[in-house]
């Protein structure tokens, strides 16, 4: 069956608003069946946000959506899984002591008379489903028990037993290695045969151009572009993504002086870094006065690697040395203590104190300064906080602000800020412009780049590429837990990168 | 053994909201006030006890489900929401207390032959002809009762729709939701059940007595988690059965038994209480290290 | 919708102070019942009955701030009264008596804090097995019979000693609140404690010492039960092994969530736990002076809890 016209889904005006902040603004989207149309924009664009109100699991500030022409309940799971919309999620959503076969009928379990869950039925579907589409699982571990890879296909085979209209895959490939990549893309193609509409959530071009059949592109929480892929080119839809500004302050930083190994001194040394079944054999340089950036895709390890260099996680062999003295801190108050500063990936559960002060938050990791004997000298943190606050140009500049009603940019630019007041001589930042709007991300990396100038020797994990091509002085690529490729930021294009984090050689 | 059928009933019955991720501490005072509502049914209005079983399972399964709802709809943290209604109850075991609405009745015992029958007591050696053999003890039907509630319980959890919700609720609460599956209904209906077993142990413990008083339960809440936790169900929610509840029970009801024939005296027992619960929370955090290894080394593979 | 928009007005205006005002119209109401509620010799009263409780709640508000909670209380309070009336027996001075008790509660919390923050076993549980534990050690101690504190003029004045007027235990009682509002406010451990609560993670990773101020919250809370329990035995001149039944614990925590602290951890005040003491101890007295019966007591107590908890949830 070919894509016809009426839409299969259709979102209205979707609006979604925490607080101050628009996650998603006023955005139109559609899909018709058989169609399989990627969602693409930088992290923090909406796409996520959209996901989740037409899975049913938030509900839009304003907005209606409509599955075959009917509207369709807002922020009600089981009204969309009963009107044919299934996911598969980015993160596991699974329940771990459970069978995998359970797992696969989660919520939805054949039922006997007595709601008796007709056992032998639901095996004799899902081995069906698993032939269907070649996937060899035990169905009967408890899903928590398998490795990670394999947890996503189980994921995808809890979508496709529902036998879904639509269904919404969130970087379905994130875990996945390229033949298991290759055979999903064989999937996609036999559903939209068969008339199944697609959303597929990617960062990898290559897939898009690959799989898709036309592209919605986000930014900012809103939709700024529609096309047929045929009609869209690469250099196109990455300008889209990252729109004016950005592209012209990335060709602005492409013609500013990068700095490939800083001023030559080397700050942090790893060599041969190993975390037994997480990444293995990483050896690289960072240098004072430089900006190496690690890029790679979901599931490269480049969170679990830098938080063993911070000393929150441990690796099992290798050595790490720090201004040419051999190290292995085993704790966060140990890496902190050898100079680190680490600002992480999810500033929500891992960086801020969300309902204490701007203040307070600024203070977190320089407590010691403002210790007097027993007492704490509030007067003496507050003003250490004002300065904070002017130098990072914090809106609104209140200390006594609850970081919880900051804007995202603003509550990074605390989380970076609380770092800075220690004055770190090595800085990681995991992800430093996730939810981040443009114009705080541009503060963010003036702030970086201040930074190095200082002196410091930075570490940046990004999987944003502008943002990768824009701060870096290096750059490094991961793959499924090795460093596959190290470049000089000024001697290499997008495309090489794009290519190496694919697993192809530069 | 037929000390600690009610206790493997409480602990089973509190197995349900902690699967599902929370906890029951109002089973003790929902035993006292069904304890009550039997005791008043009985003596005050005379009731014959083929009405007052049903009518005393009813006020349990509320009381539970009244849990459930403060959990659910008034977003309390099931910790606060049971100590709150174990207060509550306590106090609405008073107020309908007949010992001092009616004070004459306090010595009466409950001669109703429906509820004092619970406590008949079984020659099962001799019906099997094994007591010729062995020196076997007379089972009270207590323990039939027992392993009644076992086995509708197992099944209930083990073979039914109910029971997937409940392991996916407690398992993955964002995923249970997203998946469909109605888990605040699974909730109420996870403490409803606790509510329900509470009821029943009730019934046993007035049976024994022939009479209910206001602090009938008190501090029970105790040793059936112990035995739950015991018993293998964890506290992060999501896993358990029902066997290991009941064996957690009639296994720290043996150790009890044990020390008290070997003169040990009750405050010891008490300590020794404690420590086996230190140890089985120990255990099972033990067991979710090990899980969590394991993984990575899945992962390595 | 108007409704909604009620309910929401009520959520940003009313929940905050939900506390206060109904504090006020309890007041209000009882008053205009019982004049009597207003005498000074009945105010004085209150604050003496709420003592006890008062230092445990002061106490425990960090321990739950810290997202954890302490049910080992009752137990504590009742060994410590046991172990100063050993101590005074064997005719130590008070100094030592007192510090003996004291270390009772500090032992206590610290076996928790220690369990809690090291081995990462769930309070709840930890502090249950702990309350059993405690009981039979303070049974063992002690047996069940009430040991009577007399001709300890000393010890006696601590429980029922006046002072300018004032009962000697009221003293006793601003002080602790005082040091632990300042403790709170202007120390390191205060600020600590409240981020641990806001997100342990992110503490951890600002290079704090988690473990440790967990396990030092438990120590405190505990110190503070064992200084109840000296006070109470000092009271009622009598040192027995039942005292701070099972129940008391609810009564402190309710105090402490009352005031605001969320049992999830995190947002807190000492200050406001002092409110929720008063708050229940005004609906105490207000209750006897009424000749509320004991079994509606225990059922507005209940009430109240859930109804004052269900409004703080409508904030969030």
């Amino acid at each position: 069956m070919m894509a016809t016209d009426a839409p299969l889904l259709r979102g209205v005006a979707l609006s979604k608003t925490y607080g101050a902040f628009a996650a998603l603004n006023d955005a139109d989207f559609s899909v018709r069946a058989g169609e399989v149309r990627a969602l693409i924009g930088s992290n923090g664009a909406g796409k996520s946000t959209l996901i989740k109100i037409l899975t049913g699991a938030i509900a839009p500030t304003s907005g209606s959506v409509e599955i075959g022409g009917q509207p369709a309940p807002l922020g009600d799971p089981l009204g969309m899984i009963r009107r044919g919309v299934a996911c598969i999620y980015q993160h596991s959503n699974l329940a771990p002591a459970m069978s995998v076969l359970d797992n696969i009928y989660l919520g939805r379990q054949p039922t006997r008379r007595f709601g008796f869950v007709d056992t032998r039925r639901q095996r004799k579907e899902a081995t069906a489903l698993l032939d269907r589409h070649g996937i060899a699982i035990d169905l009967d571990s408890p899903a928590g028990s398998l490795p990670t890879v394999k947890q996503k296909e189980v994921e995808i085979l809890k979508a496709l037993a529902l036998d879904a209209r639509l269904i919404l895959m969130d970087e379905p490939t994130g875990w996945l290695a390229s033949a298991d990549v290759a055979r999903l893309h064989d999937t996609i193609r036999a559903l939209k045969s068969r008339g199944v509409g697609i959303v597929y959530i990617s960062h990898v071009l290559d897939e898009i151009f690959a799989v898709c059949d036309t592209v919605t592109i986000m930014r900012d929480g809103k939709v700024v572009a529609e096309s047929a892929v045929p009609d869209i080119d690469r250099a196109r839809v990455v300008h889209l993504m990252v729109g004016e500004k950005l592209a012209r302050d990335a060709s602005d930083a492409a013609l500013q002086k990068r700095h490939p190994r800083g001023t030559g001194e080397v700050r942090l040394s790893a060599r041969a870094l190993t975390k037994r079944g997480v990444f293995s054999d990483i050896s690289f340089d960072l240098h004072a006065g430089e900006i190496f950036c690690l890029t790679g895709l979901i599931g490269a390890k480049r969170t679990e690697l830098v938080r063993t260099v911070f000393g929150s996680d441990r690796f099992d062999s290798g050595s790490l040395e720090i201004d040419g003295k051999p190290t292995a801190p085993r704790s966060p108050v140990a890496g902190i203590g050898r100079g680190i500063g680490f600002v992480p990936e999810d500033r929500h559960h891992e960086g801020l104190m969300l309902d204490m002060t701007v203040t307070e938050n600024l203070a977190m990791a320089t407590l010691d300064r403002f210790r007097r004997g027993p007492v704490l000298d509030r007067g003496h943190m507050v003003r250490a906080g004002r300065r904070a606050i002017e130098e990072l140009s914090v809106r609104p500049p209140d200390g006594n602000k609850v970081v919880r009603r900051l804007s995202g940019g603003n509550q990074q630019k605390v989380l970076v800020g609380k770092w800075l007041a220690r004055r770190p001589r090595i800085l990681i930042l995991d992800e430093p412009t996730v939810g981040v709007d443009v114009g705080a991300k541009a503060e963010i990396y003036a702030i970086l780049r201040r930074e190095r100038e200082l002196g410091a020797a930075i570490l940046v994990v990004s999987s944003d590429l502008e943002e990768v091509m824009t701060v870096a002085d290096r750059i490094g690529v991961m793959v499924s837990g090795r460093l596959v490729a190290v470049h000089d930021a000024g001697a290499v294009s997008m495309a090489d990168i794009v290519h190496a984090m694919g697993g192809g050689t530069a | 053994m037929s000390g600690f059928s009610f206790m493997a009933i409480l602990a089973m019955g509190q197995a349900f909201p902690i699967l599902v991720r929370g906890i029951d501490l109002s089973i003790g005072a929902t035993v006292g006030l069904v304890g009550m509502v039997v005791f008043d049914l009985s003596l005050i209005f005379g009731m014959p006890g083929y009405g007052i079983i049903p009518l005393a399972l009813v006020a349990g399964t509320l009381a539970g489900a009244l849990n459930g709802v403060l959990i659910v709809y008034l977003r309390l943290q099931p910790f606060i929401a049971t100590l709150a209604t174990l207060a509550a109850f306590r106090g609405l075991t008073y107020t309908i207390s007949g010992r001092q609405l009616v004070p004459g009745l306090s010595t009466t015992p409950i001669r109703d032959p429906w509820i004092t029958g619970i406590e008949t007591y079984f020659d099962v050696g001799g019906w099997l002809g094994l007591s010729r053999l062995v020196n076997m003890p007379w089972v009270p039907l207590s323990f039939f009762i027992m392993l009644a509630v076992f086995a509708v319980l197992q099944i209930l959890l083990l073979a039914t729709r109910f029971g997937r919700d409940t392991f996916a609720t407690g398992g993955n609460h964002e995923a249970a939701r997203l998946a469909g599956i109605q888990v605040k209904a699974v909730t109420i209906a996870a403490y409803a059940i606790s509510g329900f077993c509470a009821a029943i142990a009730a019934l046993i413990m007035v049976a024994r007595f022939t009479t209910a008083t206001e602090a009938l339960g008190t501090g029970m809440e105790l040793t059936a988690i112990a035995a739950a936790v015991i018993g293998g169900v964890s506290l992060a929610g999501g896993i358990g059965s029902m066997f290991g509840p009941a064996l957690g029970a009639f296994l720290l009801g043996a150790i009890l038994i044990g020390l008290t024939l070997q003169g040990v005296p009750q405050f010891v027992q008490q300590i020794i209480t404690g420590l086996i619960l230190l140890a089985a929370v120990g255990y099972d955090r033990l067991l979710l290290v090990r899980r969590q290894r394991r993984l990575a080394m899945a992962a390595a593979v | 919708m108007a409704a909604a928009a009620v309910s929401a007005a009520l959520a940003r205006h009313a929940a905050p102070n939900a506390l206060s005002i109904a504090m006020a119209v309890i007041i209000v109401a009882i008053t205009l019942l019982e004049p009597a509620f207003m005498s000074a010799d009945n105010l004085v009263g209150i604050v003496r009955q709420v003592a006890i409780i008062g230092i445990m709640a002061t106490c425990m508000t960090f321990v739950i701030m810290t997202g954890g909670i302490d049910l080992s209380v009752g137990p504590v309070l009742a060994l410590a009264g046991l172990v100063s009336f050993y101590c005074l027996q064997a005719d130590f001075p008070l100094v030592v008596v007192i510090a003996a008790g004291l270390s009772v509660g500090f032992i206590v919390g610290l076996m928790n804090g220690l369990t809690i923050a090291f081995l990462g076993l769930p309070p709840i549980i930890v502090t249950l097995a702990m309350l059993s534990i405690v009981r039979g050690t303070a049974l063992i101690v002690g047996g069940p019979e009430q040991h009577l504190i007399r001709n300890e003029p000393a010890y006696s004045f601590i429980g029922t000693g006046n002072l300018l007027g004032l009962p000697f235990a009221v003293y006793i009682f601003a002080a602790i609140a005082v040091l632990m509002i300042l403790v709170q406010r202007h120390t390191p451990l205060g600020l600590l404690v409240a981020a641990i609560g806001n997100n342990e993670r992110a503490a951890w990773l600002s290079g704090h010492r988690v473990r440790l101020t967990k396990t030092a919250v438990y120590a405190i809370s505990g110190t503070g039960a064992a200084l109840a329990g000296i006070i109470l035995s000092s009271q009622v001149h009598t040192a027995l092994a039942t005292y701070g039944p099972f129940g008391t614990e609810l009564d402190v925590i309710a105090a402490v969530v009352l005031g605001g602290t969320s049992i999830m951890g995190g947002n807190g005040s000492v200050a406001r736990t002092l409110l929720g003491v008063f708050f229940l101890g005004i609906l105490n007295n207000g209750m006897n002076i009424l000749n509320v019966p004991i079994d509606i007591q225990l059922i507005a107590k209940g009430a109240i809890i859930v109804v004052a908890l269900a409004v703080a949830a409508r904030r969030g």
